[in-house]
């Protein structure tokens, strides 16, 4: 079994892995934890342990919502959606991360 | 915002649900994990497996996940509340204790925020009390002891004013609008209906409804137009209580007429039940300031500028404070108030109308009340704290289990402090509601009646924020109460922590808490005591005894009786009265009230012109002092042959006589009474009716017949039995020498000093109730920590007895633990008591010297109630067979 690297996600970071990953589609927990994993090229690997208290956490603020609906293979799935002010959190945070990482950048190739 | 709320909402309250969402969500997503695996080819079992280790445990998940929910603290307290409960009805008697305890003492608080907020807060039961205000005339009192002029103003009253300067006012203050004129306390003889009665009513200027804002139940209130004219305009308002009980509530009533004081009215309307008057007396009937003379007799014209009869009210002009008012209204004040003498108005006051208090020492009363209230608290938080270490020190084993498990050792004692939370909302909600009773009935034992027996409404009611407070009180004494025991259980039953079965037997703890009990226990006997003694000593006690007396106000002067035929009616009374079986002897007073009376001025032939000092003062009958038991010092009382053409004759206190002839020759002086000389024919001993802070006052007294124009008089009848069941009699006999002269306020002396004296027997009902349960708590105290302490003990105690102690000493050894405590406690208790009488001394009738019998009494009471709470555990300690004590283990 190939293991790649692993990148253990920095502290505030799922919240907006979550909410990108919600920005085509309501998708349920497991796809989302799928897609991050897949768009990262497995570089970047959800724990379940943290997935599911970070939903909970942002349907709290508002930022997304639940509803029930069905799954690929017809299950029962709670599916997650963005709500307006999630779209709003999730510009926000993404025009933050890209100026942290460009100045990150900068920092570490300078000679 | 709204979404935080709805998910914690859902987490707290749908707790099922979302448990079960969780776990669907998650038995999905191990599905998923599964199934790529499964398409990658790999083996089913081994797939599962995998995915199994990928998504981790579930239940740390679930935790997480919950943690997430924001909703831990109010889920944990929820845990604890089911714990509690579950707890407390697996231990009903303990429950049931505690929350009796804290109900009644509780209870005791909401008495006393009730009782003071009745007294000193609630405003009148009108539209915007808050503007309503009064306004009064202020004067110097007359002032006994002839202080000096700066001390002067601090005896400054309130007075009422007279119609024009009400007038005045009324036309020229700006502060204040729509002021009224109103006299509350008018005794008015009334029939109507074949009712004959002495009812209260109210003399009130035709705006003062509408001053008040009130709507009349029937009919219509005073226009302005039957207010301008004297003695033209004969109408009245009753109350709705007559309406009833004269009317049956009848419209027929409007229109009717009443004859009151011997002149006939017409009954233009009915007012609400809800404003019954600015004091504690309701008013049955209204009639307006033009009919004053009918209402008001203590003046030739009651409408003259002389007259001061009439108190104002007004509302606050918008804008307005009673700061400002108080500014403005002297600017305005009449010109001759700026030339008053003493006793004459000549300053205004513009005050709060708030609260029925009308006796000076109610203030402290409650004070002292209060204190004892907050003291009753502090017991019971003692003597419950007991209950709650020795409940605490009995679940270690529990805790230790609790703690091993990995509960945080705040969680445990979160735990016992929410179990004392539930017992203290209980006990707070219990003992508001047994407060209700409790002022229903201070209102029925000591707010019904007058002391002129008139009918009075305070209507107690509860504030809302009052049961709020006493909630309060109740859930921060069961906070005090556990947490402390509950801490040191915990620490106790850590793990680590020695057993406290193998610890030596040290002292058991609460013992300073059982002294402290037993200490205020002492002082609430005492003080209770002492009040109880004062309330009897009013009755009987300062050289008079009116246990058997008799009362009756003959009020001939509302018949405009001329002086001889009202004398000449009197003598025929007095004669008849004597006459009748049971009746020992009969006096009577011009003056105020019997034991009482008003003041003259006396002074010594040798003084100066001008020089002249104040005393007491009454004209009395003949058997005065002999019907009131007062006991003559030398010389003689009035008899017959005292008659207006014999020489004028006075009688003088101890005091007097000490104060003017202090070479001890009263007896034969002259003594000038209000100018006139008087020639001393006998000195009676003080009868002292203030309380022991109260200076001995002096008195003169000159004989009623000899006042030609005496009309009025009340009576002083001694009856061989119980004076209460003659005074039928009694009235029906005066009825027999005049139908027609108004006899009012028949009472006994106890029933007077009842209403007079009130806050004494206030304090002795209430002290009494907290001195009961104090002792019976200290009491059930020192049992439970007994018994607690020997069960404790089984083993040391037969060890003890297998090593050949001997029981008695065994017995000797658990009673001697109580009484030590109980008895410093005690001790303590008669010096708390003796500190506390001193404050409260102002409330204190009779002598002093026999105080020390109820300290030494109330803390031997104490002592014995120990005694007896030793007895079982002391017993139970005895009969500690060692071989079962040791097989114990």
């Amino acid at each position: 079994m190939s293991e790649s690297p692993k990148i253990d996600l920095p502290q505030g970071t799922l919240d907006l892995l979550i909410l990108k990953s919600l920005a085509l589609e309501p998708q349920h927990g497991w796809a989302i934890s799928d897609r991050i994993q897949q768009i990262s090229k497995d570089a970047l690997r959800v724990q379940q342990g943290s997935l599911y208290p970070a939903l909970h956490r942002l349907e709290r603020k508002g930022w997304i919502k639940a509803e029930w609906g069905a799954s690929e293979n017809n299950r029962k799935a709670k599916f997650y959606a963005l709500t307006r002010s999630g779209r709003k959190q999730l510009d926000a945070q993404a025009g933050a991360w890209r100026a942290l990482a460009a100045a990150m950048a900068l920092l570490l190739d300078a000679h | 915002m709204l979404a935080d709320l709805t998910h914690r909402f859902r987490a707290l309250f749908r707790r099922e649900a979302v448990e079960r969402e969780l776990d669907e969500e998650l038995r999905l997503h191990l599905e998923h994990e599964t199934g790529t695996r499964l398409a990658a080819g790999m083996p089913r079992e081994e797939a599962a497996r995998q995915a199994r280790l990928a998504v981790g445990g579930f239940d740390q998940i679930k935790e997480a996940h919950r943690d997430a929910r924001g909703v831990r603290a109010i889920e944990s307290i929820l845990q604890d509340l089911r714990y509690g409960a579950r707890t407390l009805r697996h231990t009903p008697l303990f429950a049931v204790t505690s929350v009796m305890t804290l109900a009644l003492s509780t209870a005791a608080l909401a008495t006393v925020l009730t009782l003071a907020h009745t007294l000193f807060v609630r405003r009148l039961p009108v539209p915007r009390a808050e503007e309503v205000v009064a306004v009064s005339g202020t004067r110097i009192r007359w002032n006994p002891d002839r202080v000096a002029v700066r001390d002067a103003e601090r005896l400054r009253t309130l007075g009422p004013v007279s119609y024009p300067d009400y007038v005045s006012f009324r036309d020229r203050a700006t502060t204040v609008t729509g002021l009224a004129a109103h006299y509350p306390t008018a005794p008015l003889f009334v029939s109507a209906n074949g009712n004959v009665k002495e009812i209260n009513g109210a003399v009130v200027s035709a705006n003062f409804f509408r001053l008040l804002g009130l709507e009349p139940v029937s009919g219509r209130f005073f226009h302005d137009a039957e207010d301008r004219v004297p003695d033209r305009d004969r109408v009245a308002v009753i109350s709705s209580n007559l309406w009833r009980s004269w009317f049956a509530a009848s419209p027929g009533a409007i229109g009717s007429h009443v004859r009151i004081n011997s002149v006939d009215f017409t009954v233009v309307g009915v007012a609400s039940s809800e404003f019954v008057g600015t004091t504690p007396i309701p008013i049955e009937i209204y009639i307006p300031t033009m009919m004053l003379r009918v209402g008001y007799r203590w003046c030739d014209d009651a409408l003259a500028a002389d007259c001061a009869a009439l108190q104002m009210i007004g509302r606050l002009a918008p804008g307005q404070t009673l700061a400002s008012a108080a500014a403005e209204l002297p600017t305005v004040m009449p010109e001759a108030w700026r030339h008053a003498r003493a006793g004459e108005n000549s300053g205004v006051a513009v005050t709060d109308l708030r609260g029925m208090s009308e006796d000076d020492n109610e203030p402290r009363l409650v004070a002292i009340l209060a204190g004892v209230a907050i003291l009753l608290l502090a017991v019971c938080c003692a003597n419950l704290a007991g209950l709650s270490s020795a409940q605490s020190a009995a679940r270690a084993g529990e805790f230790a289990v609790r703690l091993s498990l990995g509960a945080g050792p705040g969680r445990v004692v979160r735990q016992l402090a929410t179990e004392w939370v539930m017992l203290g909302a209980a006990g707070g909600m219990a003992g508001v509601l047994l407060a209700r009773a409790f002022t229903s009935l201070l209102a029925a034992a000591f707010f019904a009646a007058d002391d002129e027996g008139h009918p009075l409404r305070y209507a107690f009611g509860q504030t809302p924020a009052i049961g709020w407070l006493t909630i309060g009180a109740a859930l921060v004494a069961a906070l005090v109460i556990s947490v402390g025991p509950a801490i040191s259980a915990v620490r106790r039953a850590a793990p680590g922590a020695a057993t406290p079965r193998f610890t030596a037997p040290r002292r058991w703890t609460g013992a300073w808490l059982l002294g402290a009990q037993a200490t205020a226990a002492v002082a609430m006997v005492a003080l209770a005591a002492l009040f109880a003694v004062s309330a009897q000593a009013m009755v009987s006690g300062g050289n008079y005894d009116g246990s058997h007396l008799a009362l009756l106000r003959l009020r001939p002067r509302l018949l405009k009786y001329p002086p001889e035929r009202a004398q000449r009616f009197q003598r025929e009374v007095v004669e008849r009265l004597a006459a009748l079986p049971s009746v020992e002897s009969v006096s009577l007073v011009g003056i105020g009230a019997v034991l009482d009376g008003g003041a003259a001025a006396i002074a010594l032939p040798v003084w100066t012109a001008g020089q002249q000092a104040r005393a007491r003062f009454n004209e009395i009958g003949p058997r005065y002092f002999a019907t009131l038991q007062t006991p003559i010092v030398s010389g003689r009382e009035f008899d017959d042959t005292d008659l207006p053409r014999s020489p004028h004759v006075a009688i003088v206190n101890e005091t007097l006589a000490a104060r003017l002839w202090p070479d001890g020759r009263a007896l034969g002086a002259t003594l000038l009474v209000n100018a006139t000389p008087h020639r001393i024919v006998g000195i009676v001993r003080d009868i002292r009716l203030g309380s022991r802070t109260a200076p001995s006052e002096s008195w003169v007294y000159t004989p009623f017949w000899q006042n030609t124009e005496e009309i009025d008089s009340r009576l002083a009848i001694r009856i061989g039995g119980d004076p209460a069941a003659m005074l039928p009699a009694l009235v029906r006999e005066v009825n027999r020498v005049d139908r027609d002269v108004p006899i009012s306020e028949p009472m006994t002396m106890p029933m007077r000093m009842a209403g007079l004296k009130r806050p004494v027997r206030i304090g002795a009902a209430f002290v009494g109730y907290a001195a009961a349960l104090a002792v019976l708590l200290t009491g059930v105290g020192l049992f439970g920590t007994l018994s607690f302490a020997v069960a404790r003990r089984t083993r040391e105690i037969g060890i003890r007895m297998a090593l050949g102690a001997a029981r008695a000493r065994i017995v000797g050894a658990i009673v001697r633990d109580g009484l030590v405590v109980v008895g410093s406690g005690a001790v303590a208790g008669i010096a708390a008591a003796v500190a506390t009488t001193r404050v409260v001394r102002h409330l204190l009738y009779g002598s002093a010297a026999a105080d020390w019998l109820y300290f030494v009494g109330a803390a031997a009471l104490v002592v014995l109630v120990g005694l007896c709470a030793c007895v079982v555990p002391a017993r139970r300690a005895a009969g500690v067979e060692p071989i079962v004590a040791l097989r114990c283990e």
